[in-house]
């Protein structure tokens, strides 16, 4: 781009695609205050569906859950994403690709039957647990993709300065590569913390009786007509998502900044 | 750098929603768990068993079928009772998924109309006890159609142009093959689960003709757009429509929405209480089953949601103006012409979907 001002097509475009993006967002979170169970037009406002939230136990476990599960996820995926796109790129394996990014690949349904049928044949009793641990399987391929790209784009020579400066490879993997590559991780653990919290097919078939997550509920309810109720529950989750990314931005204002 | 503290924060607050935001399970106290559709019993229902029985009842939730039977055939358990629609149920049979239900333990069955007992489903009724019902019929905006003077009791009305060309564009009809194939095969005069390729012909032809005076194949909103006044004629299930009605009423609305039940006959579907065969408390599923047969907590569910009963006990606890309305509980000449729908072979099933998409890409 030259330094003359941007094109108005630009500003244009620009403004087109954030409101394609956030204009529904905006919608969900305006209509959890409108007082109708329709939810077709505006009619006044009020607090009602928060209220009523907050007495419904069925909605506050199920959003409970899939926090616990997003959260869970996300921290463990993370860590071992990491060490997979760390491993990938330093000693390019060939069978480790393979299996880090086949889950990515496979479609959902296929996974999440093949995931029971594994469960069932182990005896494994269905539950938080066993959905946790789906997530996190189809979780690590995409960690280990965002963070294999980060270190492809780092200068390898600083590693190996800090090496020939005597810090340990653990040392130095600590003090350099991971400050380094830490933007790509934290994107890593939000990606996984988003798929994990709206994933419904793998979440479907590996969740044991009682297990409910909000996309689940949320679903199971679309027969019988979704009341603001759950645009209610969308806002606060929304807000707890953009709670997060800022308290990491605060943490480190370089964090989702590309430098 | 701070990064450190990224994973700590995310930590404690992993720490803090469980310590809050998860329900531990209190020392152990008896468990039942009702695989069920969402919102399909009352809450106070749920209450009052709790006390008699002294456990909890915990349910999960289906919103189709075939995710049921999926999830089962791959093997998940853990379930106790289940309340599939009578076609499911056979299929459940077949793959030997439930228990039979010791009948000396539910002495209750008494309340239920013998109509709806001893079906083809289930004969004798060995794995399952009918729960409620819905109809596939006519639901209308009572102002709009009256001005308009169209019939309200006849197929016809969803399916002839004659008719369609008053109201075009402000009708909708089930997204599902099942559904519509039947309501058209009633309208030619065959029975729902004729299966002779003839008239599945004719049936889909007639769904051809009637398709550009549809505004969409809706299965989901349409309650919604009934409600606002958008749409005035739906093909659709009886307590959609009962639910329409109550919304329009509570939203201040003119106009009600009201059921037709087509004089040609309809669908109607059961939902039946089984137990799933590796049911870890098959006694408090007995206890559950006969606890939902006595008439005041079966009536609870109807009065909530405006489904079908088939208990004959309940009658007394309904709401007057609900068995009023000949959808949800049909007089016997209306009962004798409502059919449940029957699985559909492999063969039979690849026919119709072929006809289902050559319907949904016509224009």
């Amino acid at each position: 781009m030259t330094a003359r001002g941007r094109s108005p097509w630009l500003w244009a475009a620009a403004i087109a695609a954030y409101a394609f993006l956030y204009v529904p967002l905006v919608i969900v979170v305006v209509y959890s205050f409108n007082d109708s169970r329709l939810n077709a037009e505006w009619v006044g406002f009020t607090l009602d569906w928060y209220r009523r939230l907050a007495n419904d136990s069925d909605m506050l476990a199920a959003a409970g859950n899939s926090l616990l599960i997003g959260i869970t996820a996300s921290l463990v995926s993370t860590v071992l994403g990491t060490m997979a796109g760390v491993a990938m790129h330093r000693y390019r394996p060939r069978l480790l690709p393979i299996l880090v990014f086949a889950p990515i690949a496979i479609p959902e349904i296929l996974m999440g039957v093949s995931l029971l049928i594994f469960f069932v044949l182990l005896n494994f009793t269905l539950g938080l647990v066993s959905v946790a641990l789906a997530h996190i399987a189809f979780c690590i391929g995409f960690v280990a993709i965002v963070v294999r790209a980060r270190l492809a784009g780092m200068d390898e020579s600083l590693t190996e300065a800090a090496r020939d400066c005597g810090a340990s490879p653990a040392n130095a993997f600590r003090y350099v590569t991971l400050p380094l590559i830490m933007p790509g991780v934290i994107a890593g653990a939000l990606m996984a913390f988003t798929l994990s919290i709206d994933d419904f097919v793998i979440t479907f078939f590996t969740a044991g009786a009682g297990t409910v997550t909000l996309p689940l509920l949320i679903y199971s309810m679309i027969k019988i007509s979704v009341t603001p109720e759950v645009n209610a529950v969308s806002t606060l989750l929304m807000l707890l998502t953009l709670l997060l990314i800022v308290i990491a931005a605060k943490l480190s204002p370089t964090l989702l900044r590309s430098e | 750098m701070t990064f450190r503290t990224i994973p700590a924060a995310l930590a404690a607050l992993l720490l803090a929603v469980a310590a809050t935001g998860v329900p531990v399970p209190a020392a152990a106290r008896d468990e039942l768990h009702l695989y069920n559709w969402n919102n399909y019993i009352a809450p106070e229902t749920i209450k009052r068993f709790e006390g008699v029985c002294q456990c909890d009842v915990v349910q999960t939730y289906y919103s189709d079928n075939e995710e049921l039977l999926a999830k089962l055939a791959a093997g998940a358990k853990g379930y106790d009772v289940l309340v599939p629609t009578s076609n499911a149920v056979q299929a459940l049979i077949r793959g030997g998924q439930l228990k039979p239900i010791d009948k000396t333990a539910i002495p209750n069955i008494k309340n239920v109309d013998p109509a709806y007992l001893n079906t083809p489903f289930d004969p004798g009724n060995q794995y399952s006890v009918p729960y409620a019902m819905s109809t596939t019929i006519i639901g209308y905006n009572d102002e709009k159609i009256k001005e308009l003077g169209l019939p309200t009791d006849t197929w016809a009305v969803i399916f002839d142009p004659k008719y369609l060309e008053k109201v075009k564009g402000r009708v909708t009809v089930l997204d599902s093959a099942n559904e519509l194939f039947a309501a058209a095969l009633k309208y030619l005069g065959y029975s729902a689960n004729d299966v002779d390729p003839k008239h599945w012909d004719e049936a889909a032809a007639t769904i051809r003709k009637a398709k550009p005076y549809w505004a969409a194949f809706n299965a989901s909103s349409y309650i919604k757009e009934l409600t606002v006044g958008n749409i005035w004629l739906v093909h659709g299930y009886s307590n959609d429509i009962f639910q329409a009605n109550q919304d329009a009423q509570a939203a201040g609305r003119k106009f009600h929405i009201l059921q037709g039940v087509p004089k040609e006959g309809a669908v109607l579907a059961v939902d039946n209480m089984v137990i799933h065969k590796a049911a870890p408390r098959p006694d408090l599923a007995l206890r559950f089953i006969n606890f939902m047969l006595d008439g005041r907590n079966s009536a609870e569910l109807t009065n909530l949601i405006g489904s079908g009963n088939p208990n004959a006990d309940a009658m007394k606890y309904i709401k007057p103006e609900l068995l009023k309305l000949p959808a949800v509980f049909p007089p016997k000449d209306v009962q004798a012409k409502l059919e449940q729908l029957k699985d559909l072979t492999v063969a039979q099933r690849r026919i119709r979907n072929k006809l289902w998409t050559e319907i949904k890409a016509s224009r």
